[in-house]
């Protein structure tokens, strides 16, 4: 019963554009909210808007909402109801409904039993970028489905890796589950939506606003089992998905930077309060308890390119220097290493190591 | 009646036109009939003074000038001598069959003088098919007039001497022997340091004419590069040098008396119009067919205007450009290889290791962006040009790598190198590995067969294919 008032609440609220969580807390919960007298709502401060929605949805037919949901191809399901994600209730403030959108949609939603958090900068460095992407393949890879944000930088190489490793990714947006934002990302929500899950606590077409991402940064946390920040600088919105893991009990985890770069002063603050440290898909498997990673090792002639590679993003040029080797030789070699997954190449075209050569030591 | 023969210039295309004369008796008037556009009609005044000016008399009663056929739009100013020869021998200053045994194509100074015309090359061409005896010409005209072979060449200084001429009272200017064809020419690649992987792409790009995009900070040279990619092509052929003096001639950019002895390279600023690249309503060659059988350079690419890039993409595609309007239409030729620099966003620092780029996200791709994918596609090569190192070895001499084209282009020409299937196996992973577009792979083949082609081989292998992907660019 219970369920059914707090989807009426959603409904009304969905169609006065209004977010009816804080407001059904400070009356002590939907049931509550929707049986109050408009005077009692008056005191309140609500809307007039809303206010009209709520007395009519006292008696709207809450089947109809749910069916012009389902037209859009999302699933609504109420806190109450017992197909609500558990691992947001316990959040101090879960959402009064969470709207589900993709494959993965349900009804039920596919909650993920494991899940990690991968989050950072949205402009990150290409290093960092590259290794967002390639933890993200192997925690896909090894069955644990990978959480963000669908944010530019860090959020969108972290789903990326998950598609490509053909692995379970979850996204959680800070608009409608519907809409693709921003807008460079449509691509990957699209895929997203073809595979996995979208949630939101929005419902479809809420466009996005500045104070719903920290908002949607709680939801990020509550689901994940650990949080892994890639690049981060003082003051970033990773940072809050952190503090949320914290007060949930999660693990937090955190990418080095180098000592006093402000690009990832937010990372190394983290190390420095207690963080698991991760630089590889190693740290992240003893961290997580999972199957470390079979070591490969590139093919003998190829493994110094490698290893001039993880020195850094370069071009040919550089990396023949590097070498001590006529560039104009190297650049097949680049190429069946980039096709075997040994390098990538970052937006600019210069040519980064994805996987550590197997010559240095393990740490 | 009199009749004499000229020519106008459609595109690069000589028109044949017949100038009638005909005299009536009457009030003294001057007409000229027969679609003639504005500078064809100021050829009255022209052909007025120039006959008095060269001493003869100019008709006192009724002319009236026929241009035929007289539903085509004709335009230009080198109907003036042929008009004035057709006038004079329909008020019996000249013999009439004399007058019509020949052509003529130049322009009338009110002294009498005659200048030269655009496109005389492809007016000799049409005179030889026209049949005539020969051609008169201004003596600037000459020398490219003589290229056409066929039909005699008569250079002649003013009207008089023209009339002379024909009268066989005089004997015309002697007309020069053509310069012979230049070598390669222009800047060598042995002045260049460093950036080994774009002098790499420019020889895969002269030996197998593929576009080529060149991404680099500025100052790294790109410019440079472009510049002496004609040093690596082979010279111009005789016929090739025809076709490319027809159509610098025909724009006008001919100096007098000389031919194109070199592979063209132009270099258009890109505040260019679509009309400036392709070619304008009024039928001028534009930037892509003057760089006919040479090289196209554009700097800035991101920075030329979304309607000239894109009106560049069938051109680039058919290697011509159609130009219609609203008389008809023509089509002119415009096979070069395209050379295109851009920085790597819009602060040019992006991938430098020494300089931090200050573009926001949204800016950097919107740079990107003003490429559209289409025309991204007509460029089979890609390579990144970083800043130079200071202590860059400079490169071999243009003389040394164009030897290897030469014989690149033979196995080419011959068919080219298949691709053996350790290479198909090798693009096919590219294809789901990389991501690799359906077009991407056909570029990958195409480099691949050059590639082999330079290191003279006749079957294109994976080491082949592999360098050929690493010009595949980071846009993919």
């Amino acid at each position: 019963m219970s369920a059914e008032a707090e989807l009426r609440v959603v409904a009304a609220a969905a169609r006065a554009g209004v977010d009816p969580g804080a407001l059904a807390r400070r009356v002590g919960g939907a049931a509550r909210l929707l049986s109050s007298p408009a005077s009692r709502l008056d005191a309140l401060g609500v809307v007039p808007g809303l206010a009209g929605e709520l007395a009519a949805a006292r008696r709207a037919d809450i089947g109809e909402y749910v069916a012009e949901l389902a037209g859009k191809g999302v699933v609504c399901v109420a806190r109450s109801d017992t197909a609500y994600p558990a691992p947001l209730l316990e959040l101090a403030d879960p959402p009064l409904a969470i709207f589900a959108a993709g494959a993965a949609a349900g009804p039920p939603p596919a909650i993920p039993g494991r899940a990690l958090a991968i989050v950072g900068a949205r402009r990150a460095g290409a290093p960092a970028l590259a290794l967002a992407r390639r933890l993200a393949a192997f925690a896909a890879g090894s069955g644990v489905c990978v959480v963000s944000g669908l944010a530019l930088g860090v959020d969108a190489a972290g789903h990326q890796g998950a598609l490509e490793a053909g692995g379970e990714t979850v996204a959680v947006l800070g608009c409608g589950p519907d809409v693709a934002y921003p807008r460079t990302n449509a691509g990957i929500h699209r895929r997203i939506l073809e595979t996995g899950l979208v949630l939101s606590e929005y419902p479809p077409g809420t466009p996005p606003a500045p104070w719903r991402f920290p908002a949607r940064n709680r939801l990020i946390a509550a689901l994940a089992g650990a949080v892994l920040v890639v690049e981060a600088r003082a003051r970033s919105g990773a940072l809050i998905t952190a503090d949320h893991a914290l007060d949930l009990g999660r693990d937090v985890l955190a990418v080095p930077g180098w000592a006093g770069s402000p690009a990832a002063a937010g990372t190394n603050g983290l190390l420095k309060a207690g963080a698991g440290m991760i630089e590889s898909e190693e740290d992240l498997a003893a961290w997580l308890g999972l199957e470390p990673p079979s070591a490969a090792v590139p093919p003998a002639a190829d493994a110094a390119l490698v290893e001039a590679a993880a020195a850094g993003p370069a071009h040919v040029e550089e990396l023949a220097e590097r070498l001590g080797a006529p560039a104009a030789e190297l650049a097949a070699a680049l190429s069946r290493l980039e096709l075997d997954g040994w390098i990538g190449r970052d937006e600019t075209g210069r040519y980064l190591a994805l996987r550590p050569s197997g010559r240095a030591g393990r740490g | 009646m009199a009749r004499a023969l000229t020519f106008w210039l459609m595109g690069i295309t000589a028109r044949r036109v017949e100038v009638e004369a005909h005299l009536v008796d009457g009030v003294p008037s001057f007409v000229v009939v027969g679609l003639a556009d504005r500078a064809v009609q100021e050829a009255r005044q022209r052909v007025r003074s120039g006959i008095t000016s060269a001493e003869y008399r100019f008709p006192g009663t009724r002319l009236t000038v026929n241009l035929a056929p007289a539903q085509e739009r004709k335009e230009g100013s080198g109907f003036d001598l042929a008009i004035a020869l057709a006038v004079l021998a329909v008020s019996r200053q000249v013999p009439v069959e004399r007058v019509a045994r020949v052509a003529a194509a130049a322009e009338l100074g009110l002294d009498g003088r005659l200048r030269p015309v655009r496109g005389a090359l492809a007016m000799a061409e049409a005179a030889r098919r026209a049949g005539v005896e020969a051609l008169i010409v201004a003596a600037e005209s000459a020398v490219e007039a003589g290229l056409g072979g066929g039909v005699e060449i008569i250079a002649a200084r003013d009207l008089r001497h023209a009339v002379e001429i024909l009268e066989g009272r005089a004997e015309p200017a002697p007309v020069p022997d053509p310069p012979a064809a230049e070598d390669a020419g222009g800047p060598d690649l042995g002045d260049v340091r460093g950036q080994p992987r774009a002098r790499r792409a420019l020889e895969i790009a002269a030996a197998g004419r593929h576009n080529l995009l060149m991404t680099g900070p500025p100052g790294s040279g790109k410019t440079m590069l472009a510049r002496r990619l004609p040093s690596i092509l082979p010279p111009l052929d005789p016929g090739e040098r025809l076709e490319v003096t027809r159509i610098h001639s025909a724009a006008g950019l001919l100096a007098p008396g000389t031919l194109v002895r070199r592979r063209p390279f132009r270099a258009p600023h890109h505040s260019a119009s679509a009309a400036a690249l392709v070619g304008n309503a009024r039928l001028r060659p534009g930037e892509v067919s003057l760089a006919h059988r040479g090289v196209l350079f554009m700097d800035e690419l991101p920075e030329f205007a979304r309607p000239a890039l894109e009106g560049l993409r069938m051109p680039l595609e058919e290697r011509r450009v159609h130009l219609a309007r609203a008389h008809g239409a023509v089509t002119l030729p415009a096979d070069c290889i395209v050379v295109a620099a851009m920085n790597p966003c819009p602060c040019g620092m992006a991938g430098d290791p020494d300089r931090e780029c200050t573009c926001s996200t949204v800016r950097r791709s919107a740079y990107l962006a003003r490429i559209s994918g289409p025309l991204l596609d007509r460029f089979d090569l890609r390579v990144e040009a970083p800043r130079a190192a200071a202590h860059a070895e400079p490169g071999e001499p243009s003389e040394v790598v164009a030897g290897r084209v030469a014989s690149a282009r033979q196995i080419l020409a011959a068919g080219g190198p298949r691709l053996e299937p350790g290479a198909t196996a090798l693009l096919d992973r590219a294809v789901g590995r990389l991501h690799l577009s359906g077009r991407g792979a056909d570029r990958a083949r195409r480099v691949a067969g050059t590639i082999a082609a330079l290191a003279g081989a006749d079957r294109a292998g994976e080491e082949h294919m592999a360098e050929a992907l690493s010009f595949r660019g980071a846009a993919g």
